[in-house]
């Protein structure tokens, strides 16, 4: 029973993981960059579900599309200054103004909210349910639905829309797809807004049940780049199995060992993966690894 | 020039330079060098509020100057902050609580002489023989005493599961801890570790609670603490919860609901919040319309730290090393207890239980311990 218990929070937990892995590999597949910010956007995200729930009182499900709107223009924003005037650079130079661009969110939130934890507003209702014996928080069920609506949304998009299969032309051969007459420039933007949107979120989920703090995003992005390699270097799917593959050891493994073993376990898991499935579990797209 | 022009000149010339000998003796740079960015953000912030009010709080006539430089949370910044303070031959420095900070510092301190006035609990920066340091706030050996005895002697409890930080902080505690129970003839029958990054404690506290104890013992971070409290809340653990001092923290009372907190108890070496006295009343009310927030122990402890060392300076130590000498020779009752110091520089040798009552965030003061012996 107990076991049941613990795989229902890793799936919670997984799905909010999934989220913040999933706007990472956007980017990733978009620009051939690793956006080091990833995880301190979904501090802001947090963060600015906090802000809004104090100007706003309403549930977290009200509030979530006005996060993930606010987000997306600080993503466009972050492609404006972090990425575009260096694209034409070595990779290097994004890596450093991505993490630039992180300490500065970092500080920001310090500054404006202070140092203390925080929590969001629950995106329904903080109680638990009873359900075959177990004791399940409505929190956890609504943070697992609402990743699962997300992510089969961003399925959707890439898959049945002209928006999407641009997006996905400009990942895969931008010289190609700007040869054919894709606003590439306008997709990567877009794509940093989407990511940073799927950032919002998770920290709106992740923030209520687990607090947020100005220096929460170094985890959480240590998470993303674990999950994404893992799942297999620029495959969304991977990057949803290694989020939750990641938060099933932070669960169920840790109780069956300890955290500190469970964490030494992931890591080799993680060097097993690599040394029998170098592509990681979903395979690769051919790309440079950063 | 005639008689009375020549005497009037030179009182005037003797007022002003008397005047002018007064002031340079009455000004004094106590720079403020602690992490108000990082990892510790939280923690460096009331310290230096703690610093800044009490700063604000010194004797007129005495003018102080105080830069506030923010350490971040890397040894180099710690030392290139104070090199950069030293430049203002300071009388005396608010200095990290960052252990690995003060650590680092230790050495500068002592070739510049500049006494450095803390609340790092980290033990062994006061056991390196360095006469320049002093922390206002108890360490591991004084507050764990505590919190094992209250634990054993108060509750009646002698099946502790401790589950403890992987931190630095967490492993001293814990060794502290064990140390503090194996006296009181107890051995936890839970102890585990658990990384600060850790979001679920669902595993960690069915696995404390499989073990039969008879009570919670806790000595993790903030943020980490109030996700425990909450989960064994959930759970209907039904034993109590005796915390770590980041319970005390207005802060992370703040992350839970009242009825979450029933029940907890906290080690610490003060409340602000609890109120006590007048005075300490008043400085919590002035914290709260400075800082707009609630102070907590640190603060308490890092001002009066920065009161003494302005007692000290306003009664004639003028230079580092008479203030080195007054902290080290003198005892100085503060707002939260009172100090004086061991022949190493722990000069906080009390603390505090506090408990929540299910009602409000604020706790109540239960047990004090007084005097406790520092190792």
């Amino acid at each position: 029973m107990i076991l049941a218990q613990l795989l229902v929070n890793g799936v919670a937990l997984g799905a909010a993981y999934a989220l913040v892995a999933l706007g990472f590999v956007l980017v990733l597949n978009a620009t051939g960059a690793v956006n080091f910010a990833q995880g301190d956007m979904v501090m802001a995200g947090g963060f600015l579900a906090v802000a809004l729930a104090g100007l706003i009182p309403a549930p977290g499900f009200v509030l979530l599309p006005l996060v993930m709107a606010l987000m997306a223009l600080l993503g466009l924003a972050v492609s404006l200054t972090a990425y575009l005037p260096l694209r034409n650079r070595p990779p290097v130079s994004v890596f450093i103004s991505t993490i630039a661009i992180g300490i500065i969110l970092q500080n920001g939130a310090t500054v404006l909210f202070g140092p203390e934890p925080k929590a969001a507003p629950p995106l329904f209702d903080g109680g638990t349910l009873a359900l075959a014996g177990l004791q399940v928080s409505e929190q956890s069920l609504a943070v697992t639905g609402t990743a699962a609506l997300l992510i089969a949304g961003q399925y959707w998009l890439f898959s049945h829309t002209q928006l999407g299969r641009r997006l996905r032309a400009t990942a895969q051969d931008p010289d190609m797809a700007r040869a054919c007459g894709i606003p590439v420039t306008t997709m990567i933007a877009l794509t940093f807004a989407l990511g940073a949107a799927l950032a919002g979120a998770a920290g709106l989920l992740l923030s209520n049940q687990f607090f947020v703090t100005p220096t929460a995003g170094g985890g959480l992005i240590l998470k993303a780049y674990i999950a994404v390699t893992i799942g297999g270097w620029g495959s969304l799917a991977g990057a949803v199995a290694g989020a939750l593959l990641i938060a099933t050891f932070e669960t169920v493994i840790s109780y069956s060992l300890s955290y500190t073993a469970a964490t030494a376990a992931l890591y080799l898991a993680l060097l097993a993966i690599l040394a029998v499935r170098p592509q990681g579990l979903f395979g690769e797209a051919a790309r440079r690894r950063a | 020039m005639p008689p009375w022009k020549k005497t009037l000149l030179t009182a005037t010339l003797a007022a002003t330079l008397g005047y002018a000998a007064s002031a340079v003796a009455a000004e004094v740079d106590i720079p403020v060098l602690v992490p108000v960015t990082g990892f510790l953000a939280l923690e460096g912030t009331s310290q230096r509020n703690g610093a800044v009010l009490a700063i604000r709080h010194a004797a007129e006539g005495l003018q102080v100057h105080s830069e506030v430089i923010d350490t971040g949370t890397s040894p180099e910044g710690a030392v290139t902050a104070l090199e950069r303070a030293s430049g203002d031959k300071p009388l005396a420095v608010a200095a990290s609580m960052l252990g690995t900070q003060m650590l680092a510092m230790l050495p500068l301190a002592d070739e510049y002489g500049i006494p450095l006035v803390t609340v790092s609990g980290t033990a062994s920066i006061t056991e390196r023989g360095n006469p320049w340091v002093f922390r206002f706030f108890p360490g591991d050996d004084v507050t764990k005493t505590a919190h094992a005895r209250y634990v054993v002697e108060e509750l009646g409890k002698r099946r502790p599961a401790v589950i403890y930080q992987t931190t630095a902080y967490g492993q001293s505690g814990q060794a502290h801890l064990r140390d503090a129970f194996a006296k009181l003839g107890v051995q936890p029958v839970f102890e585990e570790a658990v990384d600060p990054g850790v979001r679920d404690m669902l595993p960690v506290l069915t696995k404390a609670m499989a073990a039969n104890p008879d009570v919670l013992v806790l000595h993790l971070h903030s943020g980490p603490t109030a996700l425990l409290v909450r989960q064994a809340a959930a759970s209907a653990a039904g034993i109590p919860i005796v915390a770590g001092s980041a319970m005390h923290q207005p802060s992370t009372a703040a992350l839970l609901e009242p009825a979450e907190l029933k029940g907890v108890c906290a080690e610490t070496s003060a409340s602000p919040v609890s109120g006590g006295t007048p005075e300490l009343e008043k400085f919590t009310a002035e914290y709260r319309t400075s800082f707009n927030t609630d102070p907590d122990a640190f603060a308490l402890g890092q001002y009066d730290g920065i009161a003494m060392v302005l007692d000290a300076a306003s009664k004639g130590a003028a230079t580092p090393e008479a203030i080195r000498d007054v902290l080290a020779q003198s005892t100085y009752r503060g707002l939260a207890m009172t100090y004086r110091s061991d022949g190493k520089g722990n000069m906080a040798h009390s603390a505090s239980i506090v408990c929540y009552d299910g009602s409000s965030r604020i706790p109540a003061i239960v047990k004090r311990y007084e005097d406790l012996p520092t190792q």
